[in-house]
């Protein structure tokens, strides 16, 4: 529960990224319902792969020297051209129903097929801001600054009020266009109304967020209400209701579990579906117990047992204890950067090589365990000084004895994985570590504990200084309980 | 029976005194209608008075909807002449109920507030007095019981009558109804054929109706209308039974 907790909390560091998450769980259903209702859902899966091709074009352009540099943050220059595209090609396909034949299905996934083609293909021109590009449209909502939140609530906003405002109007033009011409006369101001808010939360959304939670939120929350209700009003609301709650539980997990947000949502979302035609399926005095059972299972699982801290060493008899090297699994080198210039000028004329000495996670990680076992009463040893040729050891503890035993080691082990170790931005880091604690005579596990998930890093001013951030929370962590 | 020509002799079972009711609610002079172009039924001439009760038969597809949507203005007549004397948000339409997607969740209810949009601005919560009224249609249509049921888990003729609601919530002066009387069964083909006939009797509107079945035409309305490849007239049979 304490992730639960720490989420909610206004001062946890990617509170504006839940509050950005829940805003268009909130918004998006009410837009995607009517998506929905009118056959046109396939509109909500093109437009936003239409915004992605906006901003592959925008990035290639201005990597080019055709679009003068802003002065813009990175998702800045995204919106531009991602609210260019999307309502350049509503305005496209609006042209094409009015003089079109054919299929609109067809239309819609010729223009969606084109889209993903045209993004690929603008990604390939600008092979430097590949990768900027490709973060960007997979919308690390987690990254969602409070600048950017407050776009975000304005936007969205606007949209909330338009369609409570004018619900009927819509409704009324959906269902039956001829009697919304006998009543109100022409209709293709609300269409074009709809489609308009349709592309706006489409073109922010799909920067914020990426196209595929964008998706899911316009349409999976209104699939999931409409086994659920026999009104149009209860419609709107359960779907928005759910939009929420797919919101809100996707991000919980995504904290709790380290999953990325937008498949854990859209996962999410299609198990809301399901659990809908089931409900819908039983009958209604039935319901309100089911929905306890499922808020029961789902509470049962967000409790986090409360993981044993490293364990006091009289409290193991084992005052004696070989501290061994992490292992680094990641395939990357995990170096820390300088504190000296020097240092860096030396690198620069190639007297010291970067490998030199330079500290990596790995050892500051070590020398933070070696302090605080330290403190626990161990009397620490490093394997390295009886015998300069043992390596790191594995989190796996056969392994981890065999080479003790190879080594005539005796007593307990401490070793030390690192498989995941990842600072997109200085704001977090993403870690899975593996901590054990071994005895060496029958390989026998004493204590584990493996760390999974994103580190807030708020007071970091460099991806260096957020490693650094990361490995004392995660020391003070496996100590402190 | 004759082929198309002037249909005047259509008006109201009640006489119409006024120079209000004299006046045609829709007349069509030599009216070509069609789509794109391309004439479905060439020179119609008809004119609709208050209280008339009217019946429109015609096999499938021989043009009864492109009627009723000519008349009103969803489609634009290709020729002639077509004039209404009350404004579009007086005509009650009552579409074929298999025209509207079932994928919309909406109750009964719902459903019949429909016909009072129009009176509503988008900012205002529907008004006490429209959900008064529509309990009051409910009442007369006989169905206050199917209020909160969904709309398209009603029975054909259930639905129809529902429908015929919405049109009265309207405050209609002419209702159109496009095969009111199709897919229902016996029962309910009676309720709608005598509500049809005490709104146009007693209530003074006027009923323009289609249907395939022309022994039901000739059941319920007072005056019919023939509709056949491209051509339009007057049943005389049943005028002369009506004198």
């Amino acid at each position: 529960m304490s992730t639960l907790f720490e989420i909610v909390n206004p001062s946890y560091l990617l509170f504006p990224a839940l509050l950005g998450t829940m805003i268009m769980g909130l918004v998006c259903p009410l837009v995607g319902s009517f998506l929905v209702l009118r056959r046109t859902v396939f509109l909500g899966l093109t437009l936003p792969e239409i915004a992605a091709a906006g901003v592959a074009f925008t990035f290639w352009m201005q990597q080019a020297g055709l679009l003068p540099q802003m002065e813009q943050s990175e998702r800045g220059v995204a919106m531009v051209g991602s609210l260019a595209f999307t309502f350049l090609g509503m305005g496209l396909l609006g042209y094409l129903e009015q003089r079109g034949k054919g299929l609109a299905e067809g239309r819609l996934a010729a223009a969606y097929a084109f889209a993903a083609a045209l993004t690929i293909l603008f990604m390939v021109f600008n092979p430097a801001g590949q990768i900027e590009v490709l973060n960007l449209l997979k919308g690390e909502v987690i990254a969602l600054s409070k600048a950017e939140l407050r776009l975000l609530v304005a936007v969205f906003g606007m949209v909330l009020v338009c369609m409570l405002l004018f619900r009927r109007e819509f409704l009324l033009t959906s269902f039956d266009r001829d009697l919304a011409f006998l009543l109100k006369g022409r209709q293709v101001v609300w269409d074009i109304l709809l489609y308009l808010l349709a592309g706006l939360i489409i073109a922010f959304g799909v920067i914020m967020a990426g196209p595929l939670l964008i998706f899911g939120f316009l349409v999976l929350p209104a699939l999931a209400a409409k086994p659920l209700v026999s009104r149009m009003s209860s419609f709107l609301i359960v779907s928005s209701a759910l939009g929420l709650v797919m919101a809100f539980l996707g991000f919980y997990s995504s904290v709790r579990l380290d999953l990325p947000l937008g498949p854990t949502d859209v996962t999410l979302g299609c198990c809301l579906i399901f659990l809908a035609y089931g409900l819908s399926r039983i009958s209604k005095r039935m319901r309100p117990a089911l929905l306890i059972c499922v808020a029961l299972w789902l509470s049962a699982c967000g409790v986090k047992t409360a993981a044993p801290p490293v364990p006091e060493a009289k409290a193991i008899h084992a005052e004696q204890l070989w501290l061994a090297r992490v292992k680094n699994s990641t395939a990357l080198p995990l170096l820390l950067p300088s504190n000296n210039p020097l240092r860096s000028l030396a690198e620069m004329v190639g007297k010291v090589l970067p490998e030199d000495y330079r500290q990596s996670v790995m050892d500051l990680l070590r020398q933070n365990l070696q302090t605080e076992l330290g403190q626990k009463g161990f009397q620490i040893s490093l394997p390295e000084d009886k015998d300069a040729r043992f390596p790191a050891f594995p989190a796996d503890s056969a392994g981890a004895t065999r080479i003790a035993r190879e080594g005539k080691l005796s007593g307990m082990v401490f070793v030390t994985e690192i498989w995941r170790w990842e600072g997109e931005t200085q704001k977090f880091v993403r870690a899975l570590v593996d901590f054990k604690l071994v005895r060496i005579d029958d390989g026998a596990i004493v204590w584990e504990r493996r760390v999974q998930r994103a580190i807030p890093t708020p007071s970091a001013t460099n991806l260096g200084q957020a490693s650094t951030d990361a490995i004392k929370a995660i020391v003070q962590d496996l100590f402190a309980g | 029976m004759k082929p198309a020509g002037n249909i005047d002799a259509i008006k109201s079972a009640r006489g119409g005194d006024s120079a209000e009711e004299s006046l045609p609610l829709v007349s069509l002079e030599n009216v070509s209608l069609g789509y794109d172009s391309t004439p479905v039924v060439k020179d119609v001439n008809l004119a609709i008075y208050p209280g008339s009760l009217i019946g429109l038969a015609g096999p499938n597809g021989s043009g009864k909807t492109t009627l009723f949507r000519t008349i009103l203005g969803l489609l634009p007549p290709i020729g002639g002449t077509l004039s209404r004397n009350c404004p579009l948000s007086n005509f009650g339409y009552v579409p074929q109920s298999a025209a509207l997607d079932p994928q919309f969740p909406l109750s009964a209810s719902e459903v019949v507030e429909m016909g009072a949009y129009g009176r509503v601005r988008p900012y205002q919560f529907l008004p006490a007095m429209e959900k008064e009224r529509v309990k009051e249609i409910l009442h007369q249509i006989g169905l206050p019981q199917l209020a909160a049921r969904s709309f398209f888990s009603l029975s054909g003729g259930q639905k129809q009558r529902m429908l015929i609601a919405r049109a009265l919530m309207v405050n209609p002066k002419i209702m159109i109804l496009d095969e009111p009387l199709s897919g229902v069964d016996e029962e309910s083909r009676r309720s709608i054929a005598d509500l049809l006939t005490m709104l146009a009797r007693e209530r003074g509107l006027a009923i323009f109706f289609s249907s395939h079945d022309l022994e039901m035409v000739q059941r319920v309305a007072d005056s019919i209308v023939r509709i056949d490849k491209g051509q339009i007239w007057l049943d005389e049979r049943k005028a002369r039974l009506r004198l």
